[in-house]
Formats: structure tokens, sequence, C-alpha cells
């Protein structure tokens, strides 16, 4: 349906995407994931025609839109990262503003903004000025634009950024519920992998403007199938066994997180009585060693060396 | 469309009363201070400026004039000779010729004139109630007939003082007393090379009829001055309150929601150049109603100041839409708050609203090249009396830049969404 093939974008001397190349089928949910300055920004930019890509091309349907993106422009509906709305105007004169942008009047405008605040859960709020409104309920809002026109395609640029965790899975299930039941096809970008993990069907993870891996959730996990992703957790710990637990070169990555060390070993080796040697020298009480569940945060470290939120 | 981003502005307008405010409240209290506190100025009220002077000479002059006469006789000189310079040397006694002028009319109500002794200086000095002092030293009357009737290489000087805070005394006196010995080496001159002083006073008054048929029109008070002057001023403000706005757009990324929805860059920003303009007409009106409720400015010919308000209000439609340009193609409100902070002062000051710059001036010249002077001078010269027919020039300029601005803006628009 639509396609980004090799596309690279160069501001001055930064390239800020390099040679890219991504596809969205019809009804599914595609997640990108990256740490803050990937390149997902500049990604939807180019994908919804806001920005010529210095190389590539972008196609929808097989046809080129880098010249003409009229036809993808209609079918399109954006989710900005920032609160793209007018914060002196209600809810519904914003709607009625954006709504009319889209060329809808008169009573399929009426009838599109009810249903579209009913989706959002802001029947209630309509008359209110959007600048009384909390973090959550501008986001939701933000997103009941986008919707207005009825796009096959929604692009949201991390929509849950700085809101609360109800209202975030409120705009979650909004996605979800859009996705079954009128086969919208959206681009998720975040940077929560838990999210991407609960709605996306394929991702990609992209790093300083770089693809480094993409497939479905169980493809990318794979990347990780030759290895162990091991938790240890202590009261505290001490310089002696991080050194210790760096310097060993059966540990592929490793990663302190307060009481928390979580290391990605090979799972050919038997790491587990290592472990307990290095802490009974270093005089750390080991609480728990558990073997865990690979996630997408564990890819991510594994192919960058870093964390997504890093 | 176009409504739409009218209608959208016009909420945001009404829902930021301290934007309100400072659009057309600020004009109002402007007027008034102004208006008020430099309209004698303006009106040519009576302004108090009566002063104090101590003359003191420090030889009588007619003991200066009987001794020049004197030595004149002990001189080399033909006795027919001696007789006429002693004739004319006491008509002329310059001392006294300047105590008439100090007395003339004009003066009188301006210039208290006392004469003092030499040995009353330092008292008089102390005295608060003499604004200025002038002292004719020793010998000064004979070294001035010297001067003139015998050629001679003395050039006497009168001394001024003036106490600190009567600037303005000192300065008058100090114009008074140029302008007396200017008369005084004119009449030389014009003595010497036989011309005639009565011709030349002849051509000096046809000149100055000529330069006082300006005030055959009718007479602009101050508190018009200044509705004019703080209209024009403050109406460019509204240019860069739109293009703030569609910065606003910008940064929010409701810009690149418009560029999505394929709402044409075209009608975005001839909604920028309506809505400054219809805004801009809106803010004047207001200021206008007000001045005329308030202040008695009333214009004898309405059409005629429709029509100047209409051009001047597309001249800040065009500003609106060339700042909104630049400050997308920059990505930086900078221009906006430039523009605002300085340019506007440069062009109010140039364009006459704070003092008049004086017909003809250069300022004056220079401020009908700003879209807000021009507006300016053709408001007052309708306010005069005259008609727009006589303004033709001032219309064709602001047209000229209003087009040049929105040709500019066009240009260094962005071609894409805010992204690129």
């Amino acid at each position: 349906m639509l396609e980004l093939i090799d596309i690279t974008k160069k501001y001055k001397q930064t390239k800020a995407v390099k040679n890219m190349n991504m596809y969205i089928e019809k009804g599914e949910i595609v997640g990108l994931l990256g740490p803050n300055g990937a390149g997902k920004s500049t990604a939807i930019s180019i994908l919804s025609s806001l920005l010529e890509p210095t190389s590539g091309d972008v196609k929808f349907e097989n046809k080129s839109m880098i010249k003409n993106p009229k036809s993808l422009r209609q079918i399109v509906g954006i989710v900005p990262q920032e609160i793209a709305l007018y914060e002196d105007l209600s809810a519904e004169e914003n709607m009625k503003f954006f709504g009319r942008i889209y060329r809808l009047k008169g009573k399929t405008l009426k009838n599109k903004i009810s249903e579209v605040l009913e989706q959002i859960g802001l029947t209630d709020r309509r008359k209110d000025i959007v600048k009384t409104f909390s973090g959550g309920m501008k986001r939701r809002l933000n997103i009941g634009v986008a919707m207005l026109h009825d796009p096959e395609i929604l692009i949201m640029d991390e929509p849950t950024v700085g809101i609360d965790p109800q209202s975030r899975n409120y705009i979650l299930q909004t996605v979800k519920r859009l996705n079954k039941d009128r086969q919208m096809t959206v681009l998720y970008t975040s940077h929560y992998m838990e999210e991407v993990e609960y709605l996306c069907d394929r991702i990609y993870i992209m790093d300083k403007g770089n693809l480094i891996a993409s497939g479905t959730k169980d493809e990318i996990k794979q990347i990780l199938a030759s290895e162990n992703t091991i938790s240890l957790k202590a009261d505290h710990w001490n310089e002696r066994f991080i050194t210790n637990l760096r310097e060993n070169p059966q540990i592929h990555q490793m990663k302190v997180d307060g009481n928390e060390i979580v290391l990605v070993v090979s799972k050919d080796v038997n790491i587990f009585s290592k472990l307990a040697h290095l802490a009974e020298e270093a005089n750390v009480q080991l609480r728990a060693v558990d073997v865990k569940q690979v996630t997408l945060e564990d890819v991510f470290l594994h192919l960058t060396g870093r964390a997504l939120r890093d | 469309m176009i409504f739409q981003m009218i209608k959208k502005q016009f909420l945001q307008f009404l829902r930021n009363p301290v934007e309100i405010l400072l659009l057309i409240g600020l004009p109002i209290i402007l007027i008034t201070i102004l208006g008020n506190a430099l309209g004698n100025l303006i009106d040519g009220g009576e302004v108090d400026l009566t002063f104090k002077l101590a003359l003191i000479e420090h030889e009588d002059e007619a003991l200066q004039v009987e001794n020049f006469v004197t030595e004149l006789g002990s001189g080399d000189l033909p006795d027919e000779v001696i007789t006429e310079i002693a004739a004319i040397a006491e008509s002329l006694a310059p001392i006294e010729t300047f105590k008439e002028v100090l007395h003339s009319e004009e003066l009188n109500d301006m210039i208290i004139v006392e004469e003092a002794y030499a040995r009353e200086l330092d008292a008089i000095k102390a005295d608060d109630s003499y604004a200025t002092i002038i002292e004719f030293p020793k010998n000064f009357s004979a070294d001035v007939l010297e001067n003139i009737l015998l050629d001679g290489e003395m050039n006497p000087e009168v001394i001024i003082h003036y106490k600190a805070g009567s600037e303005i005394a000192g300065n008058i006196i100090q114009q008074i007393v140029t302008m007396y010995q200017e008369e005084y080496t004119l009449g030389t001159f014009l003595g010497n090379n036989g011309i005639d002083p009565q011709q030349l006073q002849k051509m000096g008054t046809e000149s100055k009829q000529e330069v006082s048929s300006a005030s055959l029109h009718e007479p602009v008070s101050a508190k018009a001055y200044y509705t004019i002057g703080m209209i024009v001023m403050n109406v460019l403000f509204m240019a860069t309150t739109i293009a703030q706005y569609a910065f606003r757009e910008r940064q929010s990324h409701i810009f690149n929601r418009m560029i999505i929805a394929d709402f044409s860059r075209w009608v975005y920003f001839i909604g920028i150049l309506l809505n400054a303009l219809i805004f801009a007409w809106i803010q004047a009106l207001f200021v206008y109603i007000f001045a005329y409720f308030a202040f008695d400015v009333i214009w004898p010919n309405l059409p005629d100041f429709l029509i100047v308000t209409c051009f001047f209000t597309l001249a800040v439609g065009g500003l609106a839409v060339l700042l909104t340009a630049i400050s997308f193609r920059s990505n930086s409100e900078q221009i906006i708050s430039f523009f605002s902070g300085v340019v506007v002062t440069i062009f109010a000051f140039l364009g006459g609203s704070f003092f008049p710059s004086g017909t003809g001036s250069f300022l004056q010249k220079l401020g009908d090249y700003t879209p807000n002077g021009a507006a300016m001078s053709a408001y007052l010269s309708i306010l005069r009396g005259e008609t727009i027919a006589d303004n033709i020039d001032h219309l064709v300029f602001i047209a000229c830049f209003a087009i040049g601005a929105i040709i500019i803006g066009v240009i260094s628009y962005p071609k894409r969404g805010a992204a690129s």
C-alpha cells in the first residue's frame, strides 16, 4: 500500500535518515521504534509528504508521491507529537475548523464531529476551551482531529508522550479499536517498547537514522534466539561485582537498573554457577536470579548497546 | 475555507482580551497622553515663555558716542566728512537700538527688561528671578561705530549669561543678538556697496507672503494629529500579531496538518493577508470612532478617508504575509520581534507619529516612503480638506509597498510543510 524506497534525508552534513526501506500493508498496525533523535519523525514527515527526501522514493499504490502527493494526502491522517490544536478554541470549534479544512461541511461535518468526540470520549467537554483540558484530553482531541475525514492510514507520532497512564491506555485501546472495527492502517511511532509490543503486528527499529531491524515481534525477538536474558536482583551492588561482570567475556550485554542487573548471555553457556561464585567473591547477596522472556528492549540493547530511553 | 481562517482568528482575538487591549486600548491611551502633553505646540496655544532679562552697560553710550566724535577730530579727516560721520554715529547708537528691539511689540510680552548698573552684576547673578543677563562691555558702542563707519578692526562682543534651567530663554536672547548683529553687518555691507536696503525688504515680504499660503487649509488639532499618528503606528502591530499567530500555527504543527489536508499554501497566505487587512480595519475603525466621540475628530470627507484606510490596511496585510513567510522560512520568530520592536518605532518616527516633522522637511519626505508615513500624510491632507486626488502619489506608494511585500512573501514561502 505505502512504501519508502531507499530514502535518505540530509540536513547540511547530517544524515537524519539513511537508505531507509519500509512498507505498510492495508489494515496492519506498524510500529516504528527508536530513541529520541533516531530519525522517526523525519521518516514520518517524508512518508506523509511534508518533507521531500534527498534521495529515494515514496510510493502509494505503486505511484510515486514525491512530486504529486495529492492522492496520498487525501487518505492520510496525521497525529503529530505536538498538540496541533488551537488552545483558545473549544473542542468542537477545533473540529469544525479542521473538518472544513478537510472539505467536510453541513450535516456530514456535524455528524462526524459527534461521532469522533464519542470515540475519543470528549462528548461532555465539546464546548470547553482546549486550554482548560488535561494533557491526556488534549492528546485524545489531537487524535480525534486526524480521524475526522475517515483516513485510510493514520500516522501517529509518539501520541502518548507526557500523559497519565489512564489516558495512555485509553489511546492505545482507541487505536486497537480503530484498526479492528474500521480496518484502519496505522503507523505508530514510539520510544515506549511496551506500547509497540502491545499494538503492532510488524515493527521497524531505528537508531541514528538507520533501520537496524524489522519484522514481526517474534521475528525480531529471534535475533536473541541464541541468547538468554538473565535478571539479577539484590539490595545493593558493589563496584567489584559490577566490574567482574563487565569483564566476563561470556556476558554479551549488561544493564544496571537500580536493584536489578540485566545480562544477555549465550544460551550454550551455563553461567549460573559462575554468577554465584562472582557474587560470593564480591560479597554481594543475590536475592533472585531469573531467566527473562526476550523483550524488544533487550533486542534494542543487543543491537545498539544502549537502552531505548537513554 | 478563508472564512474559517477569519472566523478562527476572530475567536482567538475574542478570547485574548489582553491582546485586544494592547491593539485598541494602547493607541487610545497614547492619543490622550500625547494629545494633551504636546497639544499646545501643535495647536499654537499659549506656552508661557515669559522671562526676566537684566541689561548692564559698563559705560554710558552717550559718552562713548561723544568720545568717538571727539576722536574723529584728532585725525586727518576733512571737516565735512567728520560732520557727516558724527551725525550718523549719533543716530546709530547701537545699545539704544538694541533696547528698542527688546521693547518692541513682538518681544514686549515675552521679555521683561530691567536695566541695571555694573556694580549690581553679582547680586543679579545670584537672583533666581533673572533668567538671562546681557552685558555691554566698556567702549562697546564706540567699537561698533568704529567697525561700521571707519572699517575698524575691533570686533566688539556682547556677553550673555543664562541661568541653569533657563536654556530656552538663553537661546532666544542669543538668537536676537545674532539677528541684531547680522542686521548691522548687512546694513554696513549694503551701504558700502551702494545697494538700497528698501529694495531687499520688499523682496523679503513677497517671499513671506508666498510661504504663508499653506495655512489657508483647515488646521489639524493635536488630538486629531495624534489620533492619526497613533493609528498608523499601532495598526502596524496588527501585521506582527497576525504573523505571530501564524508562526504559532507552524510551531504547533497546525500548519502541517493543513498542508497534509491539501490546504493550498496560496489559500493560507490569502487568509493571512485578509486576516491582517480585516482586523487592521476593525482596529483602526474602533480608534477612529472613539476619537470621534472623545476628541471630536471629524472627517470632512468620509469616502476619501475610507479609501486611504483601505490602501493602508492592504499594506498591513502585505506586511503580515511577508513577516509570516520570512519567519516560516527562517524557522524563527526573531524577524517578527525585530519588526515590532525596532522597525515599527523607526517607521513611526519617520512617519511623524510622535511629532510633526514639518511640511517639506527631509524627515517628512523620508517618512512618506514608509507605509504609515504615506498614510499619515494622506490622512492629514484629507483632514485639512484636500481630496483623494491630491494624495494619489501616497496611495500609489502604499499600493506598491503592499504588492511588493506580498510578492517577496510569496517567493520566500516554504514549498512544503513546516518540516522542510
